[in-house]
């Protein structure tokens, strides 16, 4: 027996007027899965992120999360996921346990459950002294832990992550890094998008690169990186006015530009060799390549409104 | 997915609910400054102005006004609610949006709104009322029937708030609808004197508008006069109008928040 897909999309796609927000879009997220969706600003990830937990309905295509479609079952859907979405959209007015209470609440959780859970997640996300808080009174990186720790009160079997680190300082990040994981053993099905191509490559099983509306390519962070980029990388930081000369020079070795940087591309350190042997002097960084080099390779290295 | 107040289960409560816990936890904020404008309305309509207008329509000035006063607190602090307060909601806190993730409709959260606005203008009025009661104007047992009626008539105005609040996109277009709806419908509707005054173009105008039924009908029962059909079917348009009004806003709410 095959067993049904946490998220299946077919032909999904979401038009905003004239807007083509989503096209044609295929991807499956299987159980116990941590599957990342990445992209430039305006690739469509929260449209996706937003259509799975039923608040954009597609216009076209099918979805389906549990086995139902997000058009006709959006209630049996939302009362197993959990959402952090992009913006902390907490209740200023209450507390920090107040918060998790009401939001019990709309699950229809008694009290007394949503109390034992709100102490439970409160531990957690290490938030428990701050409980009587109110949510003005405390940190960016405690809102962000307080949003995971909501978005986990119904015990969902999946949960949603939209950018959950962004704009955090390393230890809160590295914090929420080691719940999810803890999360994903316990088989939570995991569903994020993210600009830090490092904590896609940390966290995710799979990750599906998107790039205006469309999905450009799919596969392990190991995998894609293998099928994209050679396995190392030199970084090359040149004065403007040398670059065209080195580009001419090392034509036969495959780089790219950004800036003041050239990236060139090899099988071994080797092949560096003469690069580095006519600019001893230049500022460089011979590395791994990653999945931020896939990723700037398929989205390309220049900033696009 | 089905939108409108058939699509509606219980859980519309769940975001009353949430407002309420914010009000009580705001409570000082929230008592004293809405009972301003009523205080103010009696001191000046009642006791000021009704010191030169003895009698009106054959009672004392303060007895007539009075139904206009209870009517003005409850539809006032209605529509303050769903429109600046839902809006704050909708767009600022983003409240509706993490409420929406949740099994909760946006259905729901359009009728949960509007009968939160509509419970706290029964809270304002019934407040009110109390005041009236012990400054002695109230002495007919037919009052007993007036948190009622205002509790209607600021779901009317609740609805229509939150019907605005779903189509806007700033909140400066309140002002618009302040200007244009809510102060006519505050001082043309028989509050503070008989709509049988205006010309016959505005009391058309004023009739249309459910608010003087609320305020002919809060009069009738206050000052113990007859209820003939007129007041019946003024009643109908309330209940009717209201209906209309919140279906409408449940609507476009849904159709603001999912799309």
């Amino acid at each position: 027996m095959i067993l049904p897909m946490v998220v299946a999309a077919k032909s999904l796609n979401k038009r905003y007027r004239d807007v083509v927000a989503v096209a044609a879009l295929d991807f499956e997220v299987e159980k116990g899965q941590c599957y990342g969706l990445v992209g430039p600003n305006g690739a469509g990830k929260t449209t996706t992120m937003k259509m799975v937990y039923c608040i954009v309905t597609p216009t076209s295509g099918s979805l389906r999360v549990f086995d139902m479609e997000v058009s006709l079952q959006p209630r049996k859907i939302k009362a197993r996921l959990g959402v952090v979405p992009q913006e902390n959209n907490l209740d200023p007015d209450l507390t920090v346990c107040q918060n998790l209470m009401t939001h019990a609440s709309y699950f229809g959780l008694s009290r007394d459950v949503a109390r034992s859970r709100c102490q439970e997640l409160l531990g957690f996300v290490q938030l428990s002294e701050r409980s009587d808080s109110r949510v003005p009174d405390i940190s960016g990186g405690m809102k962000r832990r307080l949003v995971l720790a909501r978005s986990l009160i119904n015990n969902p079997d999946l949960l949603i992550l939209d950018e959950p680190t962004t704009g955090l300082d390393p230890q809160v990040r590295h914090l929420i890094w080691d719940r999810l994981l803890e999360l994903k053993d316990r088989g939570i099905t995991l569903l994020l998008t993210t600009h830090y191509m490092e904590e896609a490559q940390k966290l995710c099983d799979r990750v599906l690169i998107m790039d205006q509306a469309n999905a450009v390519d799919m596969g392990s962070p190991a995998g894609l990186v293998r099928k994209h980029v050679p396995p190392y990388v030199l970084e090359l930081r040149v004065e403007r006015r040398l670059i065209q000369k080195i580009q001419e020079r090392f034509r036969h070795l495959g780089h790219q530009m950004s800036g003041q940087n050239v990236y060139f591309y090899g099988n071994s350190q080797d092949e560096f060799e003469e690069i580095v042997a006519a600019y001893p002097d230049t500022e460089r960084i011979m590395r791994p390549a990653s999945l931020e080099d896939v990723f700037l390779k398929l989205t390309g290295r220049e900033i696009r409104q | 997915m089905k939108a409108g107040i058939l699509a509606v289960t219980p859980a519309f409560f769940r975001v009353w609910r949430r407002n309420s816990q914010v009000y009580v936890a705001l409570l000082k904020f929230n008592i004293l400054p809405s009972l301003a404008e009523p205080v103010l309305f009696i001191t000046v309509f009642g006791l000021g102005i009704g010191s030169y207008i003895t009698e009106i329509e054959g009672v004392p000035y303060i007895e007539f006004v009075a139904a206009g006063i209870l009517g003005s607190a409850a539809i006032m602090q209605a529509t303050f609610e769903c429109t600046y307060g839902s809006f704050f909601r909708m767009s600022i806190q983003g409240t509706f949006e993490s409420i929406i993730s949740t099994p909760v409709s946006a259905s729901e959260v359009g009728l949960g709104e509007i009968s939160w606005g509509a419970s706290r203008g029964f809270v304002n009025s019934s407040l009110v009322l109390i005041i009236l009661f012990f400054l002695g104007i109230l002495d007919r047992w037919q009052v007993m029937f007036i948190p009622l009626l205002m509790f209607v008539a600021a779901f009317n105005f609740a609805a229509i708030a939150v019907l605005v609040t779903s189509r806007i996109a700033q909140m400066e277009y309140f002002r618009f609808y302040f200007a244009g709806f809510i102060l006519p419908a505050q001082f043309l509707c028989g509050t503070f004197f008989p709509v049988s005054r205006f010309p016959e173009a505005v009391q058309v105008i004023a009739w249309t508008i459910p608010f003087t039924s609320v305020i002919d009908i809060a009069r009738t029962l206050m000052l113990g006069r007859p209820a003939d059909f007129a007041l019946f079917l003024e009643g109908a348009w309330v209940f009717i109008s209201t209906l209309i009004f919140t279906e409408l806003a449940v609507r476009s709410m849904h159709k603001r928040l999912v799309r």
